[in-house]
């Protein structure tokens, strides 16, 4: 081989380890901050998805599940209703908060900011954020106020910051909580959420996401869901749902 | 006798299912929009709305009889159009347009967009991912 062609390739593999590797944060913790957003893995139709493209767990957040989500009889029942009427009453319709889950799953992109003590995640859909509280304070058992994306506390384990939220909203009964999906897997006021963020590498973020929902489910359940990091971009774009809504009066189902 | 073969037949026709279906970020298109109802319009943009949750615009298309019927137009969100090239609006008020699209299911005169075309052919709005 050409002398000069070998130094070049020489060169270019001693520099792929600084292109993969996850530089720490200030506390020496990995670094999650950036913007991310859900690898669109559904292919579009071939004239085109109608809006952005999406995850398959956006429409079935027990996708690739085998057997599919454990619902209790009633949720099933419910999942059954949304899906026949083509998720027509999804709270979305009505610009109604996405919720913690729907956050990660939705097209739009979000940006991590992490500080020590508190990691802060800002969403396009809606100009939301979360805070996760890592300064060491423990989850409480009870939430005075609910919140569409609960309270969060995190900790560190090796690599990974490991999040547990509860206090998620609820109506007058358990049918009245957050979709999880288009499919409308739903989520009550019982829940309890565990995320462990791992970023596998620069440019992946995997987020490993348990659902212990036992009024909704008869078993907790984990899925992945994996986030890929923005480059093209260093901006957010404000979508703000009720700019010009006029979908909700014309959603008929079938 | 093994399960499996009806198991994956389940799952891919279950996953088929699943791509025919397109899908809004802010509601169900399926639930808004009938995907058996294509239909094709010619006509002039009176008003555009370059907005969230979708663009719209509206245009004034004449019928075989002669009258004008104002139709409305849905589109994709301006976040996703400006993530694949369109920044800024790309329709102009009095320009004569030809849409492709499909009709809503319960409203008249509205349809969601899938081409808006100029009068010598040329495609000036989209929806995302046909060209990968």
């Amino acid at each position: 081989m050409n002398p000069f062609r070998l130094a070049v390739i020489v060169l270019l593999l001693s520099l792929l380890p600084a292109c993969t590797s996850k530089s720490p944060a200030a506390d020496g913790k990995p670094d999650l901050s950036g913007i991310w957003e859900m690898k669109k893995d559904r292919p579009c139709p071939k004239d085109g998805c109608p809006d952005g493209e999406i995850s398959y767990q956006f429409l079935d957040i027990g996708a690739g599940l085998p057997g599919g989500l454990p619902y209790q009889p009633w949720a099933k029942e419910v999942v059954t209703q949304r899906t026949a009427q083509n998720g027509k009453d999804d709270p979305a319709s009505r610009c109604m908060p996405d919720g913690l889950v729907k956050l990660h799953t939705n097209p739009f992109r979000r940006k991590i900011i992490q500080t020590p003590g508190l990691l802060v995640i800002l969403f396009e859909r809606d100009a939301t954020y979360r805070q996760i509280y890592t300064d060491g304070r423990p989850l409480p058992t009870e939430v005075d106020l609910p919140s569409f994306n609960g309270y969060s506390t995190g900790n560190w384990d090796g690599d990974t910051l490991v999040v547990q939220s509860i206090g998620f909203k609820q109506g007058d009964t358990e049918k009245d909580g957050e979709w999880l999906d288009r499919n409308g897997s739903p989520l009550t006021g019982a829940a309890k959420i565990t995320e462990r963020f791992h970023r596998v590498d620069h440019g992946n973020l995997e987020v490993t996401l348990t659902v212990d929902d036992p009024k909704a489910y008869t078993a907790p359940w984990t899925i992945k869901l994996n986030q890929v990091l923005v480059t093209d971009s260093p901006d957010l774009i404000d979508y703000n749902c009720t700019e010009n809504e006029r979908d909700a009066a014309h959603v008929a189902g079938r | 006798m093994t399960l499996r073969p009806l198991r994956n037949f389940v799952l891919s026709f279950g996953l088929l299912l699943l791509m025919a279906f397109p899908s809004l970020a802010h509601h169900s298109f399926a639930a808004e929009y009938d995907a058996s109802k294509p239909v094709t319009l010619k006509g002039v943009i009176a008003k555009v709305e370059w907005t969230n949750p979708h663009i719209r615009f509206y245009m004034d298309v004449k019928s075989p009889g002669g009258s004008t019927a104002r139709w409305e137009i849905s589109g994709p969100s301006v976040n996703s159009l400006a993530r694949n090239g369109a920044k800024k609006p790309t329709l102009k008020i009095g320009e004569t347009v030809t849409v492709d699209g499909f009709l809503a299911r319960n409203v008249k005169n509205l349809a969601n967009m899938k081409t808006v075309k100029s009068v010598d052919g040329k495609i000036l709005l989209d929806r995302i991912g046909d060209q990968k």
